[in-house]
């Protein structure tokens, strides 16, 4: 007697339908898993014979043969444990199938239904396939039923979904309820910045138009702290923006139990020493979600940015691009959404003191303009901004700060993108070279002097266009239609002087 | 300590020996302020003028500055390399080089031909411009510069040190400061160091002929009254002048970029200096 069950593999955010399919057939008692079940799949056979017999449920003493179909895909994942122990018990039962439901779930040796990574991915791939109940691990039961369209069914034991299915007894499905979503608490407020005005700005037109920032100045000038304050002058996540970045987290399983949305944008900080692979994602068969997916519409922060691996800043250039980062492995290629706003920060030359004001640098020029040219190409090309920060004098530090606060600065980026998005649908730092010359109406005067100073500078076209942007998002921020002089010439001065040109 | 090479076994291109005359050292950071890069320009002019020839190191900076303040003059000067006679580090200074050669002067060196820029053999260059020169005058120094160096070599050489005085503010001229306190000579202007040379010159404690302006005045932007808040030694930042002025930062980036164009402020570390209006030609790109 034959049963099938639906289930589900991973494939980066996305799934491939599995069906499982249990034959018992004559034959002294064996258990075969085949379809191409790798590592954590095939020890499912342990896990499922044990959680069955735990549970006084019958297990056959025939041959059992599992199919994972369809046979050519790998499947990894401890995802299938909960298909397999069903579909055995249904099999066993001699019931056929249990037609528009789905299972989901790792199962431990004692039949208790764990925690699994990706519920939310897998439930929202299951509701794509059309269908309609779906049994996944109660403690991942509150992500599943962010998914609009389907029934969840939280189960905390094998003994009672197989209660359920061949005794009819009631195993109730979670009634959907609008999930916490709370006005994010911002950790760190610009209000508790001293001084670092230019730096202060240069967040603020960041945000309104989703530039990535370079911030550059001596140790102890407070790059990071500035860094921090970005996510809280940001406007909160959408509901949308929120289920992209908690399927993310489902993957890693790195949601919150119980809460899974959160309206925070998430700030990342990696540390210089991070493997390509931790940046981007990867691993050995199946490619997990890096800290460019966790920074997923939010914020990724690099502190030393000289320090880190060429080979990581290489490989953000994808990400940079496409806002997502595809990883191809032995075991198949997945994609996961990488759109951020990267923030570098960096000393401006070996020694951290160039420029400022009371210590002198020790860094011959040569050794300053090889330092700032390590930084430099494809990756500074995408960086719209760059800006000097400076140290605070001390005699400041105990003086009451006398900034805004990160929510005033808030309202002016949440008007200026919502004008963006408006006209064009995306932000300023997504603007093409046609839509530049198509949407931005810059005044004649303002091209002029855009062009004089590219001419002056030696601006190459890429840098030309930034300066382009960057004055499109000033522009906004003052509520103009128009890009006149005054914005460019502003936009212009978020740029980090060549030391070595003088 | 090293012996400066005989300047008999210098390798060299250009006039050599140089014509008859004082010679003078003007050395300094390899990135001035705008200050001490003007200093340094019409220091060497009316060095040059009078009849002196400026010898420096071709470096970036106060060197580079001398250099050309005294071909602006139609003077010889003397280029003492750290490299080959044949090769001109920075390469930036090339053409600079080359002008050096058209008006009669010299580029020369101790190392041979081919030699390429290393570390160690710049302290040694300095003893050679040291021993090139009757008297040695530090313009802009930070602690611990290279220019000190040429000023030590100077003292053991027997040779007279000069040094050009600089706001107490600034971390730049701190080693010109530990000069003078030390019983270098002062130097305000060219007669100054044309005295101790012991050209028939009366010392007079006048200013240096200021450059014609201070900052351009460019049609577009006219003059702009953010120019009175700047220095021309240490960097203002955007914010300071914000508050001071109670103008939106915004504003005050725009101006100051406008300024930038114009070629009468340039950026230092976060904040910007005024530029003096003899630099400017060169350090446009700043």
């Amino acid at each position: 007697m034959a049963a099938s069950v639906r289930s589900v593999v991973l494939r980066g955010l996305d799934v491939v339908p599995v069906d499982v399919e249990v034959d018992i057939g004559p034959g002294t008692r064996k258990f075969f898993l085949i379809g191409l079940a790798a590592g954590s799949v095939r020890e499912a056979r342990e896990r499922v014979t044990a959680a069955i017999r735990s549970c006084g449920l019958p297990f056959p003493l025939h041959v059992i043969t599992c199919n994972l179909a369809p046979a050519e895909v790998r499947k990894d994942g401890a995802g299938l444990d909960l298909a397999i122990a069903v579909a055995i018990c249904l099999a066993e039962a001699r019931r056929p199938a249990a037609p528009g439901c789905a299972f989901f779930g790792e199962i431990s040796l004692d039949g208790a239904i764990r925690h699994t990574n990706g519920v939310l991915v897998a439930t929202r791939g299951l509701a794509g396939l059309g269908v309609d109940r779906v049994f996944v691990p109660a403690a991942d039961a509150a992500e599943a039923a962010l998914v609009p369209g389907i029934e969840v069914v939280p189960c905390r034991h094998l003994g009672e979904v197989a209660d359920h299915l061949l005794e009819g007894l009631p195993l109730p499905a979670i009634t959907p309820q609008p999930p916490a979503y709370e006005e994010p608490v911002a950790v760190d407020d610009l209000a508790e910045v001293h001084g670092q005005d230019t730096a202060r700005r240069a967040l603020e037109v960041a945000a309104a138009g989703g530039h990535h920032l370079l911030m550059s100045g001596p140790p102890g000038s407070g790059k990071t702290m500035l860094a921090r304050c970005l996510p809280g002058i940001l406007p909160p996540l959408t509901r949308e923006e929120a289920i992209d970045l908690a399927q993310v987290g489902s993957v890693l399983g790195e949601l919150e139990p119980g809460r899974p949305l959160s309206a925070q944008r998430p700030f990342r900080s990696p540390h210089h020493t991070i493997s390509t692979a931790g940046l981007v994602g990867g691993g050995s068969s199946l490619a997990r979600p890096g800290e460019v997916s966790r920074a997923h519409h939010g914020v990724l922060f690099l502190d030393e940015l000289a320090e880190f691996d060429p080979g990581s800043l290489q490989a953000l250039r994808q990400p940079l691009e496409e806002g997502r980062v595809r990883i191809t492995r032995s075991g198949g290629s997945v994609s996961y959404p990488a759109r951020f706003m990267l923030v570098g920060a960096t000393n401006p030359c070996p020694c951290g003191w160039e420029g400022d004001p009371v210590k002198a640098c020790r860094c011959t020029p040569a050794a300053v303009y090889a330092y700032q040219r390590a930084l430099s190409g494809p990756l500074l090309d995408r960086i719209d901004l760059q800006v000097r920060v400076s140290r605070a004098p001390l005699e400041a530090l105990s003086e009451e700060p006398t900034g805004e606060s990160s929510a005033a600065v808030r309202a002016r980026v949440s008007a200026a993108r919502s004008r963006q998005l408006e006209r064009q649908g995306h932000l300023n730092a997504n603007l093409t070279r046609a839509e530049l010359r198509r949407l931005t109406g810059i005044r004649p005067d303002a091209r002029r002097a855009l062009e004089r100073w590219s001419s002056a500078k030696g601006l190459t076209a890429r840098g030309f266009q930034r300066a382009w942007r960057v004055a499109r998002t000033v522009a906004d921020l003052q509520a103009s239609d128009e890009i006149v002089e005054e914005h460019v010439f502003e936009a212009l001065g978020y740029r980090v002087a060549d030391a070595a040109a003088a | 300590m090293p012996r400066p090479p005989d300047p008999d076994n210098l390798n060299v291109r250009g006039r050599w020996p140089p014509p008859p005359g004082p010679r003078v050292a003007v050395v300094g950071s390899r990135r001035p302020s705008p200050y001490g890069e003007a200093v340094a320009e019409r220091l060497a002019t009316d060095l040059a003028a009078a009849g002196a020839i400026v010898v420096s190191g071709l470096a970036l900076g106060v060197d580079a500055a001398a250099h050309e303040g005294a071909l602006a003059a139609g003077g010889c000067t003397i280029a003492v390399l750290g490299t080959g006679v044949d090769i001109v580090y920075p390469r930036t200074n090339a053409e600079l080089a080359a002008r050096i050669l058209e008006n009669g002067g010299a580029l020369v060196s101790q190392f041979a031909d081919g030699t390429p820029p290393q570390r160690a053999n710049f302290p040694r260059r300095n003893w050679t411009i040291a021993a090139l020169s009757d008297v040695v005058v530090v313009v802009e120094a930070a602690e611990g510069s290279g220019a000190l160096i040429t000023a030590e070599a100077a003292l053991a050489l027997d040779r007279d040190v000069m040094a050009v005085p600089g706001s107490v503010f600034s971390p730049l001229s701190v080693g010109c400061h530990q000069l003078l306190r030390d019983g270098a000579g002062l130097v305000q202007n060219g007669r100054d160091v044309l005295a101790v040379l012991g050209a028939q010159q009366e010392v007079l404690d006048d200013p240096l002929r200021p450059p014609p302006s201070l900052g351009l005045e460019s049609p577009k932007t006219g003059r702009d009254a953010l120019l009175g808040h700047l220095s021309d030694t240490l960097p203002i930042e955007p914010g300071t002048l914000a508050r001071k002025l109670g103008i939106p930062l915004p504003e005050i980036m725009s101006r100051l970029t406008a300024l930038e164009m114009a070629g009468a402020v340039r950026p230092r570390g976060a904040g910007f200096v005024r530029l003096t209006a003899v630099g400017i030609s060169r350090t446009g790109s700043g």
